[in-house]
C-alpha cells in the first residue's frame, strides 16, 4: 500500500523587497534561521531526518551546495545528508516533491525541504571582454608584458552582466519572462485594466490577511543580517502596499512593452527574498512523532509547455495533478496560484474555463472546470508579497495547506509556472 | 651540579632522572625532551625536573661530537608551564628565593652557551607549542632558534608581572635582545600570552610549523638541512632605537607613567623590570642577570606576589569543581535556553552561543529580543575584528542564537537559565512553566541577585534540579559566577553548572542561598556607608579617589552610578528585610531615584555624566541635584575604613554562617566579583594582614564615632561579628 505522505508542519520567513531589509542577507543564514526555527518549534531531534533538500535558483557561489550549508549550520547533524535542487520558480515545490517521491520510492521516511532565495544577492559578472582582459593579464609574468596588457583595456569592459536579468530571460526563445506575459495578454484579450484591477485585488486580500492576523501561524518574524542599532524584526512581508489603488497603477508605464503593453511593475510580482520550510514525511510517522499534520499530498504532477507561453504552465500541471488525484477544479477548496504577472493568472483563469483550450492543448473534450475568484488566493498573492522565486513553490504549499483549516475545505491546489515552458501542480487534502 | 637544597620537593616525586630524557635519532643530533612522570597534565619546572634536566645539560656540555639539539616537550602541544607556581608560593625564606632564580638563571646560561648564539658548537632549537609560559618561554629564549607549533593552543608569552614578580632566568634580558626593547617592554608588563601568528610577526618565535612537522622541521634546522634566519627585530632598529641612551630614558618613563597609571603604585614588578629591560641591550648579558637576580628578590618574598600566586592557586582550583564525582560521565549542555532578554539574559544568551552552546532566547517584548540579538552580533563581529574567531565560526555563533516570543521550541533544553524581572510571582510562573515544558532532570537555574533559589523553586517537580546561577554585571567582564546551592540541588547539578561556568570562560564559587549571596551582601554595607559618607558632607570624588588609592578598580560612588540607584535601593532593601538594623540604607538617594536620575543610564547620579566616549560616559562632577551637605570632613585613612571594615565585618559574618566554603574562596570570589584589590589577596587576607585584633579595635571605635555612635542601626553594623571577636580574643587569623 502506498505510503501516506503529509506535509507535518511548516513555516515561512516574511518576505521582504528585494535591496531592501533583507539586502544583507544570504542563503544559507536565511534557510539556516528558518530550519532551526522549524525544528525547534517541532521539537524534533535532528539526527532523524533521513535528508535535506532545498531549492534555490540563483544559490550563492560561496555557499556551494547551499543546502548542506543550511543544515548544517541549522544544527542538523554531519550525518544526515542534503542536496540542493533547481526547477527555476517551482524550486521550492521541487524540494518538497523530491521529498515526497523519495518517500514512495521507499529511500527514507521524513524529510526536511525548504525553499530559499536571496535575490538581493545576485551577483553582477565581468563581461567576456573584461574576463579575456584578466586572464590575459593573469599568464603574463613580466612587469613589462603586464603592463602591455594593461595598455589594453577599454571602458567597455567595466559594463557588467546583471545575473538577474539574465536569469529571467529564457535563452531558447529569447524572451524576458514579463514578454511571455505579454504575448498571454494579447492571446486572451486581458486588458491593461483587468491586469491592474486584479493587481489591487491581490494587495487588498493580502492587506486584510495580515491585518486579521491569518499569516501569524506560517510566518515568523525574522531580524535580518545588516540590521542597525534600535531595528526591529520584520514580522510581515513587506511588499503589500496599505494604499494602493487604481489610480497609482493606471500612472505606471509598461515594462516590458512600451508604449502599449500590459504589463507594469504594478500588476507584476515583485524581486523579492524568502524563505520556506516544510517538514515532509508519512502520516503514521507524523503522528509517531507528535506532529498533527498540514495537509496529505493527494496527487502532483509536473508538466511541459511551451517556452514563450510559460504562464499557462499552470493549466497543464493542474489537469495532469487532478486527473491523478482524482477530482476536478470545482472540489477545490482553494488554489493557490503564483502571481508571476496579473495578465498570466487571468489568462490561466480563462484557460481553466475555457472548452476551446482544453480541446486544443489538453486533448479533452470539457474544460477542466469552473473558478471561483473568491477562492483564488484568498490571502493575495506575489504581486503583494512577493515572489522570492526558490521559495515560492515551498510557499504555496505552506500557505494552501493551512488555509485548509482556516477556510474549512477538503481540497486544495497549489500550482505555478515556470521559467522555460513548465508547471507544477500539487493537490492537497485536508488532514483527518 | 645544581644546587636546589632546602627548596621544596612535590608531593610525588618521581625518580631521580625520569624528568628529562636524551634521545638520540642520528649521530650529531640530541633530543632534550622534558617529560615528568609525575606531571601527566604538563611538565613544570619544579626541583625535580631542574635536577634532571642539569644532568641532562652536563652530558650535552660533555658531548663533543654534538651538533644538533632540539629541546622539546612530550608531544608538541605540551611543553612546560613555566615555573612551579606552588614551589614558588612556598618560598618565604629570601635565601632561597635567591637559590632557585639564581640557579635557574645559571641553568638556562649553560643551555645559552651550549648554542651558537652563545659561542657554543651546537645549533640549538627550542621546538615547543601549546602553552609556554614563563620559564618555559625563557628556556626557549634561550635557544638559537624558536620553531612554535601552528596551533591555536599554543600560546607563548612572560606572564610573571601578574603574579608580582617578572621573568627573572634571563627573560628580562634575552627578550629585548631578540624582539627590540619596546616590543619586550609591551609583552612582559602586560603579560600577555601570544598566538602562533603572534609570536611570529614579533619575532619571539622563528618559525611556525604544524604539529604533527613540528619536531621534524626542527630537526632539519638544527642539522642546517633548512636554513632559518632570526625573526627579531633588525639592525637598523637596534642601533636607533634599543643601543641608543636617550631613546632608552625616553622608552623607560613612557613605560612607568603607563604602569603607574594603571596600578597606582601597588605593583611594584612592573616598576622594577622596566629598567631591567631597557638597559639589556646595553650591557653584557652576565651583568644584566646579576641585576636581575637583585631586583626580583625582594618582589618574590613580598606581600603582594604572595597575594597574586594565591589567588591564582585559587582560581587553577576552582576549574576543579567542574570535576565530576567519579561514577557520574561528564554531561555537558548542547541546548539551552535563556528567558528575559533584558541586560542579564541578552548577554547571557549571547556568551552561550558564542561559546558553542544552542541557544534559546525568549522574552514577551519582541524590541528586547530584536536589541539582545544585535548586541549579540556586535559582540561577534568584534571578536571577529579582533581574530579572536574566524569567519565561519562567527556565522555559527550567530546562527546559535534563535529568538522567540512564545513557549514552543524548549523541548530540547538541557538548560534554562531564567532572567527575568526580580520579582517573586514572575519568577515562579517562569520555573513553573518550564518545568511542564522540559524534560524531568533539564536544570533550571536562575540569575535571580535579590530572590531566594528555594523560593522561587519551591514546588517545582525534581527539586534537585533546581540552582542559582548568579552573573554579574557586565556578563562577558565580570569573571565571576555564584553558584547558589538550594535546599535540594544535588552534587551533579552544582558540578555541571560549574564546568558550564569555566567553559564560559568564568570562574564558578559555590554559596549558600541567603539573601545576596556573598558577593552583593558583602557590598550591601560598604557602598550604604560610602552614601552616607556624602550624606554627610564629602564630595564623592574623594571618597572614590580614596577607595581607588586603597586598591579597588573603581569608587564606591561611580560603583553605584553603574550599577544604577534604583538597583542599589532594591537590593539593599531586600538586605534589610533579611537581615535587619544593620543592613539598613541610607534615605538620601531617594530624592534622585524618585526623580529619574539614576546613574550613568541616565546622565546623573552622585555624578553628572556626560555623553560617551568608546562606550564610557564622562564624569562631569558632583550632581549638583544631591540633597543638603552635611560639614563632616574626614582623613582618607578613616573614608576608606569606614567602607573597607563595615565590608570586612560582613564578609567575616558570611563565612562564620558558612555561607561560603573556605575563605579562601571567598577571598577569591571577593577579588573576582568586585575587583577588591588583588594585591592585598582578598578581604579575609586583608584583615590578617592588618592584624584582627586591631581590625576589632578599629570597628568599636568607628562605632563611637560622633555621627556613627546616636544611630543603633549603624552601631549594629560596625559591631564585630562573633567570628571576629573570637579570633582577635584567641589571636587566630583567617589563613592559617
Amino acid at each position: 500500500m502506498e505510503p501516506r505522505i503529509v506535509l507535518a508542519a511548516g513555516l515561512r520567513l516574511p518576505q521582504a523587497r528585494a535591496g531592501a531589509l533583507f539586502a544583507r542577507e544570504d542563503a544559507a543564514h536565511l534557510g539556516a534561521t528558518l530550519a532551526r526555527e522549524l525544528l525547534a518549534r517541532s521539537g524534533l531531534d535532528p539526527r532523524e531526518f533521513d535528508e535535506v533538500v532545498v531549492g534555490c535558483v540563483g544559490p550563492p557561489h560561496d555557499q556551494a551546495n547551499v543546502a548542506r550549508v543550511i543544515a548544517l549550520r541549522a544544527g542538523v547533524p554531519r550525518s544526515v545528508p542534503a542536496h540542493t535542487v533547481g526547477r527555476n520558480c517551482a524550486s521550492g515545490m521541487q524540494a518538497v516533491l523530491d521529498a515526497a517521491t523519495a518517500i514512495l520510492a521507499g529511500r527514507g521516511e521524513l524529510f526536511l525541504a525548504l525553499g530559499v532565495e536571496v535575490m538581493s544577492a545576485y551577483p553582477l559578472l565581468f563581461n567576456p571582454g573584461a574576463v579575456a582582459f584578466f586572464g590575459r593579464l593573469a599568464r603574463e609574468k613580466s612587469v613589462g608584458r603586464k603592463l602591455a596588457i594593461l595598455a589594453s583595456f577599454r571602458p567597455a569592459m567595466l559594463a557588467p552582466r546583471v545575473a538577474l536579468t539574465e536569469g529571467l530571460t529564457d535563452p531558447t526563445v529569447g524572451l524576458i519572462m514579463g514578454s511571455t506575459a505579454e504575448i498571454l495578454a494579447r492571446e486572451f484579450g486581458i486588458t491593461r485594466e483587468a491586469a491592474d484591477r486584479f493587481a489591487l485585488e491581490s494587495h487588498r486580500r493580502a492587506k486584510s490577511a495580515r491585518d486579521q492576523g491569518r499569516m501569524q501561524r506560517e510566518i515568523v518574524p525574522h531580524l535580518p543580517l545588516g540590521s542597525r542599532e534600535g531595528a526591529t524584526a520584520l514580522c510581515h512581508d513587506d511588499g503589500i502596499r496599505d494604499d494602493q489603488s487604481l489610480e497609482a497603477l493606471a500612472k505606471l508605464k509598461p515594462y516590458f512593452e512600451k508604449p502599449d503593453g500590459t504589463v507594469t511593475v504594478g500588476n507584476a510580482c515583485a524581486i523579492t527574498d524568502g524563505a520556506t520550510a516544510l517538514i515532509v514525511t508519512t502520516e503514521e510517522r507524523s503522528r509517531a512523532l507528535g506532529l498533527a499534520p498540514l495537509a496529505r499530498i493527494r496527487g502532483f504532477a509536473w508538466a511541459g509547455c511551451d517556452p514563450a507561453r510559460m504562464g499557462l504552465g499552470p493549466v497543464f500541471a493542474s489537469a495532469k495533478a487532478l486527473d491523478q488525484a482524482g477530482c476536478t477544479l470545482g472540489d477545490l477548496g482553494v488554489i493557490e496560484i503564483n502571481e508571476a504577472f496579473a495578465a498570466q493568472v487571468l489568462a490561466c483563469l480563462q484557460a481553466f474555463e475555457s472548452a476551446r483550450f482544453a480541446e486544443e492543448h489538453l486533448g479533452r473534450t470539457r474544460a477542466l472546470g469552473s473558478i471561483d475568484p473568491a477562492r483564488v488566493n484568498p490571502n493575495g498573492g506575489a504581486i503583494a508579497i512577493g515572489h522570492p522565486v526558490g521559495a515560492t513553490g515551498a510557499r504555496l504549499l505552506l500557505t494552501a495547506a493551512l488555509e485548509l483549516e482556516r477556510g474549512n475545505h477538503e481540497l486544495a491546489l497549489a500550482t505555478l509556472c515556470i521559467g522555460g515552458g513548465q508547471g507544477g501542480a500539487v493537490v492537497l487534502e485536508r488532514a483527518s | 651540579m645544581i644546587d636546589l637544597a632546602g627548596l621544596p620537593l612535590p608531593p610525588n616525586p618521581p625518580a631521580p632522572g625520569s624528568s628529562v630524557r636524551i634521545e638520540r635519532p642520528r649521530a650529531g643530533l640530541a633530543r632534550l625532551v622534558l617529560d615528568p612522570p609525575h606531571r601527566p597534565k604538563i611538565a613544570v619546572f619544579d626541583v625535580p625536573l631542574l635536577v634532571d634536566l642539569d644532568l641532562a645539560v652536563t652530558e650535552l656540555e660533555r658531548d663533543g661530537a654534538l651538533r644538533a639539539l632540539v629541546i622539546t616537550g612530550r608531544g608538541p602541544l605540551s611543553f612546560c608551564a613555566g615555573a612551579d607556581v606552588e614551589t614558588i608560593a612556598a618560598l618565604t625564606d629570601p635565601s632561597l628565593v635567591r637559590r632557585f632564580v639564581a640557579e635557574g638563571q645559571k641553568l638556562f646560561q649553560r643551555v645559552h652557551r651550549l648554542g651558537r648564539d652563545g659561542g657554543g658548537r651546537v645549533s640549538t632549537i627550542a621546538a615547543v607549542g601549546g602553552p609556554v609560559p614563563g620559564g618555559a618561554c625563557e628556556i626557549a629564549l634561550a635557544c638559537d632558534r624558536i620553531v612554535l607549533a601552528d596551533h591555536e593552543k599554543t600560546r607563548i608569552g612572560l606572564p610573571e608581572v601578574k603574579l608580582g614578580i617578572f621573568p627573572a632566568w634571563g627573560g628580562s634580558q634575552r627578550l629585548p635582545r631578540r624582539i627590540g626593547v619596546p616590543a619586550a617592554l609591551g609583552a612582559i608588563l602586560s603579560g600577555r600570552l601570544y598566538t602562533a601568528r603572534e609570536a611570529l610577526r614579533l619575532g619571539l618565535a622563528d618559525r611556525l610549523a604544524h604539529p604533527e612537522y613540528l619536531l621534524r622541521v626542527a630537526e632539519a634546522i638544527a642539522l642546517g638541512q633548512e636554513h632559518c634566519p632570526r625573526r627579531g627585530s633588525s639592525g637598523v632598529k637596534k642601533a636607533l632605537v634599543d643601543r641608543n641612551p636617550i631613546a632608552a630614558v625616553f622608552l623607560a618613563q613612557r613605560a612607568r607613567s603607563a604602569v603607574t597609571r594603571e596600578t597606582h603604585g601597588h605593583y611594584p614588578a612592573p616598576l622594577a623590570v622596566i629598567p631591567l629591560v631597557v638597559a639589556a641591550p646595553r650591557r653584557s648579558l652576565s651583568e644584566g642577570l646579576e641585576h636581575e637576580l637583585e631586583a626580583v628578590q625582594p618582589l618574590a618574598s613580598s606581600p603582594v606576589s604572595k597575594n597574586l600566586l594565591r589567588l591564582f592557586l585559587l582560581s587553577e582550583e576552582q576549574k576543579r569543581l567542574g570535576e565530576y564525582p567519579e561514577s557520574t560521565p561528564a554531561r555537558g549542555f548542547p541546548r539551552a535556553g535563556v528567558i528575559g532578554a533584558g541586560i542579564m539574559g541578552g548577554a547571557i544568551a549571547s556568551l552561550l552561543a558564542e561559546r558553542g552552546i544552542d541557544v534559546r532566547l525568549r522574552d514577551l517584548d519582541r524590541r528586547a529580543l530584536d536589541a539582545a540579538a544585535l548586541q549579540h552580533r556586535a559582540e561577534i563581529e568584534k571578536s571577529l575584528h579582533k581574530r579572536r574567531l574566524k569567519r565561519h565560526e562567527a556565522h555559527a555563533a550567530i546562527d546559535r542564537l534563535e529568538t522567540t516570543t512564545d513557549a514552543a521550541g524548549f523541548a530540547r533544553c538541557g538548560i534554562v537559565v531564567e532572567a527575568v524581572a526580580e520579582k517573586i510571582e514572575v519568577k515562579r510562573a517562569v520555573f513553573g512553566e518550564l518545568a511542564r515544558l522540559l524534560a524531568p532532570d533539564a536544570v533550571l537555574a536562575t540569575n535571580t541577585s535579590s530572590l531566594s533559589v528555594d523560593a522561587i523553586g519551591e514546588g517545582i517537580p525534581g527539586p534537585e534540579r533546581v540552582v542559582g546561577l548568579h552573573f554579574f554585571n557586565p556578563v562577558r567582564r565580570m569573571p565571576l559566577v555564584e553558584v547558589v546551592r538550594g535546599k535540594e540541588t544535588s552534587d551533579e547539578v552544582v558540578a555541571r553548572i560549574s564546568r558550564l561556568a569555566l567553559d564560559l570562560g568564568k570562574t564558578p564559587v559555590v554559596v549558600a542561598d541567603v539573601a545576596g549571596f556573598l558577593v552583593n551582601r558583602v557590598l550591601g554595607p560598604y557602598l550604604d556607608e560610602a552614601v552616607r559618607l556624602v550624606e554627610a558632607g564629602l564630595d564623592p570624588d574623594e571618597i572614590d579617589a580614596a577607595l581607588v588609592r586603597f586598591g579597588m578598580p573603581m569608587g564606591p560612588c561611580e560603583l553605584l552610578d553603574e550599577v544604577g540607584l534604583d538597583i542599589a535601593m532594591h537590593a539593599a532593601a531586600s538586605l534589610e528585610a533579611a537581615y535587619g538594623p544593620r543592613m539598613r540604607a541610607s534615605r538620601y538617594l531617594a530624592p534622585r531615584v524618585e526623580a529619574r536620575e539614576l546613574g550613568k543610564k541616565n546622565g546623573a547620579g552622585l555624578y553628572r555624566w556626560g555623553p560617551a566616549r568608546d562606550g564610557r560616559p564622562e564624569k562631569l562632577g558632583r550632581n549638583p541635584h544631591l540633597g543638603d551637605r552635611g560639614d563632616l570632613a574626614l582623613g582618607e585613612e578613616e573614608i576608606v575604613d569606614r567602607c573597607v571594615l563595615a565590608l570586612a565585618n560582613e564578609a567575616a559574618r558570611c563565612l562564620e554562617e558558612k555561607v561560603v566554603a573556605k575563605p579562601s574562596e571567598l577571598d577569591l570570589a571577593l577579588v573576582f566579583g568586585t575587583g577588591f584589590a588583588p594585591f592585598r589577596g582578598g578581604i579575609l587576607r586583608f584583615m590578617d594582614a592588618r592584624g584582627i585584633p586591631e581590625v576589632v579595635i578599629r570597628l568599636r571605635s568607628l562605632q563611637e564615632a560622633r555621627d556613627i555612635a546616636p544611630s543603633a542601626d549603624r552601631r549594629a553594623r560596625f559591631e564585630p561579628c562573633a567570628l571576629l571577636s573570637e579570633l582577635a580574643r584567641t589571636g587566630g587569623r583567617f589563613h592559617g
